[in-house]
Formats: structure tokens, sequence, C-alpha cells
């Protein structure tokens, strides 16, 4: 039997503050600012060296007493205000014992740092290898004992089950329920996860969660709207069937990724619906483009990726049109549908953004190379693609609730989060999600080598020089970790690898298990990897006997990425924990980083500047990159600040079609 | 060609099983615009009104509480393929629907979210009202009941009868005032005096009251419902209003146009009766608020309701006129399209007219009120600041902040972060600067030919008055005045015969001294001395006459001109002695003695004055060349002349109790220009007024313009 108030908790989430404009947006800013200020991180030293301080009081406890201290934390947490406040300093000493004790790990001082920076709500910067798992789960524990809701979220289903059972010895011992939740659970057995304290899921399975809770209870998912209707009949449905206990804390790990580079991915709850005149419309349009040429019929936009009909491409339509039925009559709509088509054949390209399996266009994700077998494009686009490739055209799916990472994390009452590589978003994480970044140091001293980039004039000339720094580090007996942006990229080198005689691993596209073990392995001595930037995230490459005094893993980057994020990203696979490394970017003018986002002026000119190896050229060419990094971001900023704002729009314009979020 | 939006949206999902449809209220009307059909519809709760499409509205009618959006939806497809609104239309539709209250839908309100947007709308009123603080409406009651009830009484005007009538009323004043204009003119001089300004308004808010339930009477006629009526504050002087927007959702356009000139109609008519009362009338009070009220109703009526620059009346007739609804909004956005499309390169700029001329008229409405506001508004402007100082300043800061600060920076929001610039942000962004820097540019550093005016007053440099030297009956002319004299030349011809009767009394007195000298020499030796001295001063009495006899012939002093404008008019009359009969001037050189204000001063010191020249009053198309001039270092204040006064009629202010009219208000300086000796064929003549133009050397117009607004400041607050 559930209290009102837990009844009325299980879909309770917070509502979030409206998007600020102008001077307002300014503002508060400058309160981020403050919360990111200096004096931050020296709180935080100062109240986790308190904390180390207590160490050799807990030392000498027996597990009993021990487990006895930690209840009656929980306890003061459980009351929340000022008791869990005061009660912050040695609750957390006693949890820093018990993982010492079940886990092995006794974490460091930094640790101790990210633990406290997340119980503030700060999204904490940790290099990669700083044992953020273990950071989380301190952090989580002090979380998990107010007994709210409470999501750690990280990248993989494989890392979710992973973490979940290395920690679990942790949280039995702490008095804390722990679950998870893998994408092909059932709902039941989800429930039961949700009902622990602590619930470790990938950020798709929350966000789906969430809205299948919500299709479930539709209009009821107010609380207050739900808690009176109960009052008045008490035998009227009231939440059963609900998988969450609502939305409270969450700690997000490698929150860049989740909270910005994969904000606006929508997730989508669908159900496929016959619709034959829409596959239809999808196959003749790819008829009517079979005739229209580039650059004749149509031009071709690559910066905005649009495509765009000439006069004579639109004569040439009408023409083929005539003959056909009403949709097609009128210019809007068939311009549209054939546009649409044109993009699918320049824009889509097999081996890039999809690959065909089973006579299927299966999604690959830019980001990772990974096949995205769930994933559609939006109506029509699918179809289009499928169109072009020949294949039996799909039906398209149907939405039936659909919500943004953007928008589902704003849900949160308390949000903290980890990653690598933060500072560069810092603005942009307290505008739209009200974390504020602080940067914790590292627990050893970083000895990476940083070689300046070095820019090629052509994309041959760029893999030419990969291949042969990959030969010349694999003589001396260094592994290598090459990081391509594409799929497509890491094929090509991976044919070059094998045209010179080097051997190598290709971690493209495969089970995120089996990616970490590749990726646990790169670290052996002469070994060559090659993966697409984010590929086997979250593990840690152990050097192998004898790398660290041959200079540790190099790490290569064949081209710059969109976010400088992502890049040092790559970089901080090489050079953990004190280890030895180095790393470089390859990289070409023709990259596409530099073609979508210079000013075309600016671009040709640094292009003819290194194709003539003036001077300087190289200086020019990495100031270049910068700028285009820095353009890539601003424009990806406004674009997802924009999809917020048109979430938010449609939310209140469309409210008499009932919240979709309660 | 622009866009269109999509056929298929990810946001469908959220509407497509929704089972929506109109309020039962909302009442739909047909309306003709160029040609093209739209359907207005009208919630009568709030007077909103929404314009549709066609297109558009055979999805909207065709939503029933029984059917899905979705369904809907894909009938309207089916039938008009073309038209039919894509999901993504359909959404926005739906939303600016619900918007506007006038959707009905199944599931319960978001309560908080109606609150919010009623919120957020008071919010945006009020802000709209206090930029629009010249204007500020107080809505007050609910006139349509008793309009109701009035309405019998009124009905038989406002039809054929009522035409009839105000034809024949109007045409009789209008033959009134072509009768009497002289008279009007006179009269109208007086109209802004002071004690008039009280008569002035009261006949002013009589008649917009007058004015206003013209309009409300008209549209309640036609079936409008007029809920509103206020006051509102124009310029912070308080006037009724009425709300007759009802008159927009009229199917007929006549109907519309004729409740948009309801209000001028009926103030002409009131105009003629004042005319005719007028005319009837011989001076007193009733005259005077006769004429007031006429001159009120015709030039307000006239120049500010019939205006479609300005929005009142005139804009909304011309907007019915024109068929193109939201006029002004249109042609901002029409002139934003030029702008986009050929300045910033916008190829998919959306025009926003349908056809050629539209596109003419949206664009010349556009310039010509956005020229007009500008005027009309800074005028109003000085004319609060000049009688308010505080509340000057303080309206010239909101002022400043509605039509300077909030255009700016939205014009900068809009240049940096409106997506449709997305790829033509450079160029934009340039072309505005380079637009903005030109004009700064011009306006900073081109040299304009530059000059200021002073008025002045013409007099020789040498002259002399002629005088009567002895008392006389003006007789004959010698010397026609104007022509040129010598020295010694008769001018005028005086008469005495006082003098001649004591010439010859003097004469004979003086015979009569001789005399009795001649007697004494034989008889009395001594009585010799006193008479010869009776006989000197006999002798210098006739002397004396004589000269004075002589001196009836007024004779020219000096060579010259002889001017004697009045001389002419004293024939036959008598002047004493001493009398001024006209001047001698000397014809080749003559001053012009030019008053110069306070603030011209420093340019009349600082900088080189490089060229004059005069234009003398009655002859402003002949330019008189200045040889050369001088300033008078130092201020003076006391005027050469009372013609350059007010009380003459002149343009530089005067204390009021100087009787003579030459004490200035303000210290001046005097600058004297010396003619150039050819007159050029015109007449100068000493003691013609006119104004003197410097010709500074060529200054930019931004310092120019700087320097008159602290000099503005600096005199009417002294800051």
């Amino acid at each position: 039997m559930n209290t009102p108030t837990q009844d009325y908790r299980r879909t309770a989430f917070h509502q979030p503050e409206r998007l600020l404009k102008g001077l307002d947006a300014a503002l508060h800013g400058v309160g981020g600012a403050y919360r990111r200020r200096a004096g931050v991180l020296a709180g935080l030293r100062r109240q986790a060296e308190q904390v180390d301080a207590l160490a050799r009081e807990y030392q000498d406890l027996s597990n009993h007493h021990l487990q006895e201290r930690l209840l009656e934390c929980r306890a003061h947490f459980r009351r929340g205000g000022r008791a869990s406040a005061d009660q912050l300093v040695p609750a957390l000493a006693a949890v820093r014992e018990a993982a010492d004790r079940e886990v092995g790990l006794r974490p460091f001082v930094v640790q101790l740092m990210g633990a406290l920076a997340l119980h503030r709500g700060y999204l904490a910067e940790m290099a990669t290898g700083e044992g953020k798992t273990l950071t989380a789960g301190l952090a989580g524990v002090l979380w998990a004992w107010t007994r709210r809701p409470c999501h750690i979220i990280t990248v993989n289903d494989y890392l979710v089950q992973r973490d979940a059972e290395w920690l679990k010895p942790l949280y039995h011992f702490c008095g804390v329920r722990v679950g998870f939740v893998t994408g092909m659970m059932p709902p039941d057995e989800r429930r039961k996860a949700y009902v622990c304290d602590l619930t470790y899921a990938t950020s798709k399975e929350v966000t789906a969660d969430f809205l299948r809770d919500g299709l479930r209870v539709g209009p009821l998912r107010q609380p207050t709207r739900r808690l009176v209707r109960h009052l008045l009949r008490p035998a009227a449905e009231g939440a059963d069937g609900l998988v969450m206990r609502g939305l409270h804390s969450a700690i997000v790990d490698e929150a860049d990724s989740v909270l910005i580079d994969e904000a606006v991915t929508p997730l989508i709850i669908s159900t496929f619906r016959a619709n034959d005149a829409l596959r239809e419309v999808a196959r003749l349009a790819h008829e009517l483009t079979q005739p229209l040429r580039p650059e004749t019929d149509y031009w071709v936009n690559h910066r905005y990726r649009e495509v765009e009909l000439t006069p004579v491409g639109r004569a040439k339509l009408a023409e083929l049109c005539a003959p056909l039925p009403g949709l097609w009559r009128g210019p809007s709509r068939r311009m549209e549908l054939v546009k649409q088509a044109l993009v699918a054949r320049e824009f889509y390209q097999p081996g890039k953004q999809y690959i065909v399996a089973d006579s299927k266009v299966v999604i690959v994700d830019e980001f990772t190379g990974r096949q995205m077998p769930q994933r559609t494009w939006r109506q029509g686009m699918h179809q289009a693609v499928e169109a072009k490739e020949g294949l039996p055209i799909s039906d398209p799916t149907e939405t039936v609730a659909r919500i943004s990472f953007q928008r589902y994390f704003r849900f949160y009452h308390r949000l903290a989060g980890m990653t690598g590589t933060a500072r560069e978003a810092a603005a942009e994480l307290w505008q739209i999600y009200r974390l504020p970044v602080v940067t914790l140091p590292t627990h050893r001293p970083c000895v990476r080598v940083q070689y300046p980039d070095r820019v090629y004039p052509s994309e041959e000339a760029k893999w030419e020089a990969v291949v042969a720094e990959i030969g010349r580090m694999h003589a001396e007996g260094r592994p290598v970790l090459v990081g391509t942006r594409s799929v497509m990229a890491s094929e090509t080198l991976a044919q070059q690898l094998t045209e010179a005689g080097l051997p190598y691993k290709l971690l493209n596209a495969v089970r995120h298990a089996e990616e970490a073990l590749i990726v646990a392995v790169a670290g052996e001595p002469g070994r060559i990897t090659i993966a697409t930037n984010m590929a086997g995230r979250g593990t840690d490459i152990k050097l192998g006997v004898g790398v660290a005094a041959r200079g540790g893993l190099h790490v290569i980057a064949t081209e710059r990425h969109e976010s400088g994020r992502v890049d040092r990203q790559l970089f901080g696979r090489c050079a953990r924990q004190g280890d030895p490394g180095s790393a470089q970017a390859l990289v070409s003018v023709q990259d596409e980083l530099l073609r979508r986002f210079l000013p075309r002026l600016v671009h040709g000119q640094v292009r003819r500047w290194v194709k003539a190896g003036a001077p300087g050229a190289q200086a020019a060419a990495e100031a270049a990159l910068a700028l285009a990094q820095r353009n890539a971001q601003r424009q990806a900023y406004k674009l997802r600040r924009s999809v917020l704002r048109t979430d938010d729009w449609i939310e209140e314009s469309l409210s008499f079609a009932g919240s979709e979020t309660g | 060609m622009a866009d269109a939006p999509l056929t298929f949206s990810e946001s469908w999902y959220r509407v497509a099983n929704q089972r929506l449809s109109l309020r039962p209220s909302v009442k739909v009307q047909r309306q003709w615009y160029r040609g093209e059909r739209w359907l207005v519809l009208q919630d009568p709760l709030s007077n909103q009104f929404f314009r549709l499409r066609p297109a558009a509205y055979e999805f909207v009618a065709r939503l029933r509480p029984e059917r899905t959006v979705e369904e809907v939806w894909r009938e309207c497809l089916e039938r008009f393929p073309d038209e039919a609104p894509g999901q993504e239309a359909a959404i926005q539709l739906l939303a600016q629907l619900y918007h506007a209250n006038l959707l009905q839908y199944t599931l319960a309100t978001d309560t908080a979210q109606l609150f919010q947007r009623h919120q957020k709308r008071q919010q945006r009123e009020l802000r709209a009202r206090l930029l629009n603080i010249m204007f500020l409406r107080i809505p007050l009651l609910d006139p349509d009941s008793f309009l109701v009830r009035t309405l019998p009484a009124v009905r038989p005007l406002i039809g054929v009868f009522g035409a009839i009538l105000w034809l024949a009323v109007v045409g009789v004043a209008l033959k009134v005032v072509a009768d009497n204009f002289p008279a009007l003119r006179n009269q109208a001089e007086g109209v802004l005096a002071p004690d008039n300004l009280l008569f002035l308004y009261l006949g002013f808010v009589v008649l917009k009251a007058l004015h206003e339930f013209g309009h409300a009477y008209f549209c309640r006629r036609f079936g409008g419902e007029v809920h509103t009526m206020g006051i509102l504050l124009m310029i912070f002087t308080p006037v009724p209003y009425m709300d007759a927007t009802a008159a927009w959702g009229f199917r007929e356009r006549w109907k519309r146009v004729l409740v948009g000139l309801a209000g001028v109609i009926v103030e002409v008519f009131v105009a003629a009766l004042a005319t005719l009362v007028w005319v009837k009338t011989g001076q007193g009070a009733v005259h005077s608020i006769a004429y007031n009220m006429m001159l009120v109703a015709s030039v307000s009526s006239l120049v500010f309701n019939l205006n479609p620059l300005l929005r009142f009346d005139g804009y909304y007739v011309l907007s019915d006129l024109l068929e193109i609804p939201n006029l002004s909004q249109r042609a901002n956005r029409q002139l934003r399209y030029w702008s986009e499309r050929y300045l910033f390169g916008l190829k998919k700029a959306e025009n926003p007219a349908h056809t050629r001329r539209e596109a003419v008229w949206l664009t010349v409405f556009g310039i010509a009120s956005g020229i007009y506001r500008v005027i009309v508004f800074g005028g109003i402007l000085l004319l609060v600041a000049d009688r308010f100082l505080l509340l000057g300043i303080l309206m010239a800061a909101v002022c400043a902040v509605a039509w300077v600060a909030v255009p700016l920076g939205r014009l900068m929001v809009y240049l940096a972060s409106s997506p449709k610039l997305d790829r033509h942000r450079p160029r934009a962004v340039a072309v505005t600067t380079g637009l903005a820097a030109l004009a700064i540019g011009f306006l900073q550093f081109v040299p304009l030919p530059h000059h200021f005016r002073a008025p002045g007053i013409l007099r020789s440099r040498q002259w002399v008055e002629v005088h009567s030297e002895t008392a006389g009956y003006v007789g004959s002319l010698l010397t026609r005045p104007g022509s040129e004299v010598v020295a010694g030349q008769p001018l005028v011809q005086l008469a005495n015969p006082e003098l001649e009767l004591q010439l010859a009394g003097a004469q004979a007195g003086r015979a009569e001294v001789q005399a009795r000298l001649r007697q004494a020499l034989q008889e009395a030796i001594p009585n010799l001395k006193p008479l010869n001295r009776l006989l000197e001063a006999a002798t210098k009495r006739v002397e004396q006459l004589e000269s004075d006899r002589a001196a009836l012939t007024v004779r020219a002093a000096q060579a010259g001109v002889w001017v004697a404008p009045q001389v002419e008019d004293y024939t036959g009359r008598w002047l004493p002695q001493g009398s001024e009969l006209g001047l001698l001037v000397d014809p080749a050189g003559f001053q012009f003695h030019a008053i110069v204000r306070q603030e011209e001063g420093d340019r009349l010191f600082a900088v080189a004055l490089s060229r004059a020249e005069v234009r003398l009053f009655g002859q402003a198309g002949q330019r008189l060349s200045v040889r050369s001039f001088q300033v008078i270092p130092g201020e003076q204040s006391r005027l050469p002349s009372a013609a350059l006064g007010w009380l003459a009629g002149g343009s530089v202010a005067v204390k009021p109790d100087d009787p003579e009219g030459r004490q200035a208000a303000e210290p001046f300086f005097e600058v004297r220009a010396e003619m150039g000796s050819g007159a050029e064929g015109a007449a100068l003549f000493h003691g013609r007024s006119g104004k003197i133009r410097f010709d500074l050397p060529d200054e930019a117009l931004l310092p120019r313009w700087i320097r008159s607004l602290r000099q503005l400041l600096q005199r009417r607050y002294q800051l």
C-alpha cells in the first residue's frame, strides 16, 4: 500500500525554469560564472581534506560498527535539511572506508572532491582514468540515502551493468539498494530496478521509460490531478503499471556527450502504421529525380546540406509531373518531396550515414560509427533513402511520444555530472541545465606530450602521413590508437594499413562488451587500434609491459572534430593516471570541418598557403582550425537552443492537446 | 520561392488524435481583398479577429468533436492536394487559434498555462501602452446598451435622408465660407491666443465626443457591437474614444469604410452648422465658440483623422479602400523584404505583396508614413517640451526609448540572431554597418553650404533730416521727393501770412524810429544815443523776420536724395517750427544694421564669415551684395529701429514695458554691413527692413545639429 505522498511522487518531476533571453540571460550567465569561480575548488579541497582527516578514526572500526555508523548517517540523510548537511563530512568518510573494504579501492582526495562537487550539483570535469565510476558511486550513496529516486546515467548498457555490479558490494554495505536497467529488460524487471534507491541506466532507457510512463497515465501524469481523482474515486485506476517512481536526482556520466552532443537527439516512442500512400510517394519522388543532374537541374549547398532546384530543373520537373495524380500537380508539395529525394541522394551516403543490412537501411551514428537499428530518420526521409537504395520501402513510423534529452534532463530536480571535457561548454551547461562546471585536478600530474597539429594539403597526403607515422611508432614498439571521424574513414585507413602490411584492430560497429575488450588491450606493445572517436568511451587503456618505458600510448587523430571536447577526449585516451603518452592530430585542409565551417574566402586562402608550403602556413591552418571549431560550436549551440525554444513553444501552444509531460 | 512549411511534422502526433473544433460562438464572415477571398473569424466575447485563407479555413471548418484532426487533415489533403495546409502549417494554425481563444477542445485546460498566458498578454499590453504614451487609452464604460436604446432616434439620420441633409447643410456652409473667407482668415490669427485656448479645448472635447458617437452609431446601425468607451490621453489632453473595431468583421467593404468615415462625417456636419451660426451672430461668446468649433472640426478631422499616415480613421479607411488589411505592418514587412532581398541578398525572402500594385502601395505607404511620423512626433515632442520642462524631458526619454532605442535594439537582435539571416549574416551586417557608416560619415564629414540669417534694417551711411526752420503752412513742393538735389536747392515752400504781417509791422516800427532819430538830430541831441539803440533793435528784428521769411523756402542743406514720404500729405497744413519734413540721404552709401541673436554670436566671432547678402522685405527675389561688414563687439540691447521689434511687427522680442518698442528682450550683437554701391536695380531706401544672410564656411550637418540641439537646450532650460 502506497502512501499518498509516495503515490504523488510517482510521476512528479521538476518543472524547469524558462529559458532566459537577452539581459536576463546575461545576468544569469554572471551567476553561472560566480558558481564556477576558482574559490569553489579550494572549498572542495578543504572539505575533502576534512574527510581525509577522519580516515584514521574509521579505519579502526570493525565492519559491524562501520555499518552501524553508515546506517546512522542514512537516517540523517533521509531526514534531510540541516541534519544531512552537518553529517556530510563524517558520512563521506565512512563511505570511503566502506569502498576501501568492499571494492578494494581507496578513493583519493581528488575523488572525494569529485563526490562533494557532485553532491553540490556541479558538473565535475575529471580527466579520464581518474576513477569517475567510483566517484559517482560515492555521491550516489549520499543521494540514494534520501530514498528519493536517484539515477546514475552512463553511456551504454555494458557500462551500466558493469558499474552496477562492480559497486554492488559497496552499496549493499552502505544500506543502499541498487538496480540497473538495460535495453532488453521487460517492464517488470525495470520496475524492480527503479524501485531501488539507486538505479543505473543509459540516458535512452530512462528517457524511454519516462515517455512510456507518460503514455500510460496520460493527463493523469499531473500528480495533483491524479491524487484528487484517486481521492474522489478510490476504485479508479491510479498510477498502476508505472515503471518509474518519479524524477528527482541524476548523476550523468560523460555529461557533455549526453547533455550537449546528443542533446537534441529526440527519443521517440513510435509505432509502425501502414501508409501505402507515403511509400508510393517516396518511390515516385525517387523516380522523378533520376533525370535531374546537379548544376544544371539543381544546386547542392554542402555548407547547409541543402538542395535548391534551378529554373531548368523546375521546368523539367513540371513536365515530368504533368501526367501524375493530384499531389504532384501543385508546385509546392512536389518540390518538397523531390528535394527530399535529392537530399537523400546527395547527402546520405552508404557507409557514412547508414549501411544496408538484410535489405534494410540501418542508420550509423556519425559520432560513434555505431549502427542504430532502432532509429529511423524523420518521416519521409527514411523512405527516400530506401527508395534510393532500391530496397522495399518500409512503413513510416508514427510518433506517439517524443522528447529530446535536452528537455528530459531539465526535469531532474537535482542534476550533477561528470566528464573528461566540459570547460568548452560551461556557458551552455549553465544556461540550459543550471549546471556549473568545476575542473578537478588529476591525482597524479599528467605527462602527456601533445605534438602540434600537422596540416596536409590533401586527403591523400594526410593518409600517407598517417600510415607512415603508424609505421614509425609500430617500429618503436609503441601501441598506437588512431581515431577517425567516420566509419568510412576508418575503413580507408584499414585498407591502407593492410597494404602497408601492418597488423591492426578495427573497432567498428561491434558490441560494446567486445569493444571494451579491444580497447582495454590497445595498450599492448606494438598494437595498432583504429577506432571512431567515441568508441569504447569509459574504458581504460592499460599500458602493456614495457610500453611506458618506450613512451606509452600514442594517439593519432586523423581529423579534427567539430567540437574541441571530442578531440580532447581522444587525446585523453593516452597518458592516464600519470602514465607517459603522446598525441598528435594529422589533418588536411580538405577536411569536412574546414570545408563546412570556415568562410569560403578564408578556407581558399588557407588551402593555397598550405599547398604552397608558405612559411607560417601551419600556424595559419592551426588558427583556421580553431576558428572552424568555434563556428561549428556556435552553430550547434544555436541549433540546440532553438530546438529547446521550439519545444517550449510547442508545449505552450499545443497545451490544448494535453501537456506531453504533465 | 520560399520554402513552404513542411507537409510532415515531427510534432504531428501531439494533435493528430485530438478532437477539436471552433468554439460555437465564433462568427465567420467572408471578405474580399484584392480579388482574393479571406475568411474572418471573430470572437464576440474578446472582440478578437483572425483572418484565414480559404484553404486554411477549409481545414478549420471541417474540425468536429467527433473527428480527429488527423482524419480532417487527410480529407483536406485529398481534396486540395496543393493548397491544403501541411502538418507544420496545420499545427501553427491550431496554435494560433488556441492563442486567440477560438478553439474548443476536450481535454481539461492547463489552468496554470492559461494564467501564464493571461499575464503575458497583460504585460504586453502594458508595455505597448507605455510605449504609446502619447496616445494613452483608458477604457471606462460599456456603451452598447445605451447605443441600442438610443439608436431608433438616430437611425433616420443614418441613411438617405441623413445623406441629403448632410449634403445640403455642408453645401450651404461651403458657400458661406467662400463668401466670408477674408473675415474667417482674420479671425484665425487670434485662435491661439491664451484666452481662447479653453474655448478651443472645450470645443474639441465636445466635437470628439460627437465624432466617436458617430463611429459608434454607424457601427451599431450595421450590426456591430460597441463595448468599450473611455478616455484617450492625446498628448496628455483627455478626449473621449470608442472602440468600433467590430466593424472589421463586416462583410461589405462599403460598410467598413463608412464606419471608418463616420466620425469625420459627423464632424464636418458640426463644422457646417457652426459656420452657419458664426455667420449669423455678431461679436460675442456664441460667435467665438461657433468659430472655434468650426475650425477644430474641419482642421482636426481633415488633418488628423483623415490623414492615413497617422493611425486614425483615415488609415483604416485607406486600408479598406486599398483592400490591404494591416497596411502598416505589411508596409513595414514590405520594406524589410526589399532590404532583405536586395541589400542582404536573401533570395528566399518572402515577398509580402501578392501583386505588383500592392507592392507599390505598400512601399509608398511605408516610406511616407515613416517620414511623417518622425516629423509629427518630433513636433509634438518639442511642443510638449516647450510647455513642461520635466515632463518634456521624461517624454523625450520615453520617446527616445520607444522610437530610437527599441527599434535599434530590434535591428541589432535581428542582425545578430535572426535565423533568416543565418547564411547572409556577414553581408547583412556589412551592408547595415556600411549604410550606417555612410550616413554618419556623410553627416559628419561632408561639408555643406551653410548660412544663417538675421533681421536688420537699411540705413544710409550719411543723412540729414530736413526740418522746417519756421512755422508755416505747407505750400507747394518745389522738388519732388525721391529726386537728387544739390545743396541749396529749394525743396518746399511754406507760407506764413502772420510772418508777413509781423515783418510789415517791424518795418513800420523801424521807419518810425528812423523818423524820430532825424527829429532828435535837430531838437534834442541827448536823445540820440537811446534812439540809435532802438534803431539797431528794430533793424535786427526786421532782419530776423526777413531771414525767417527766406527760411519759408526750405532748401537742401547738402547734396543727396530728397526723401519725404509724408510731405505731400502735409500740403496746406500748419507745421510748427522744427517739424521734420523728410531726409536728405547720401545715395552712395547704405549700411545694413543686422541684429544677430546670442546663439549665433559664437559663429560671428569664431569663424571667418565668408560672404553675406541682404534681401529686403518686399523684394525677396533680389539679393543685394554686401561689400564688407563689421561686427560691433559687445552686446547691445537697444534696437536700431522699432521696426525690428515685436511691437512693430518685427521678429525680435522686445520688452513689453518699453513704449518705444526698442528695448530688446535679449541682448544681441549688431553687425553693420556696407551695401554695394550699385543697387542692382533695387530701391535702397533708408529704414527698409530685411534679412541678411551670412555665408559660413561649409560645415557638415551633424556638428551643426548637435550645436543647435545644445543651443536649444541651453536656451529653453538654461542647462
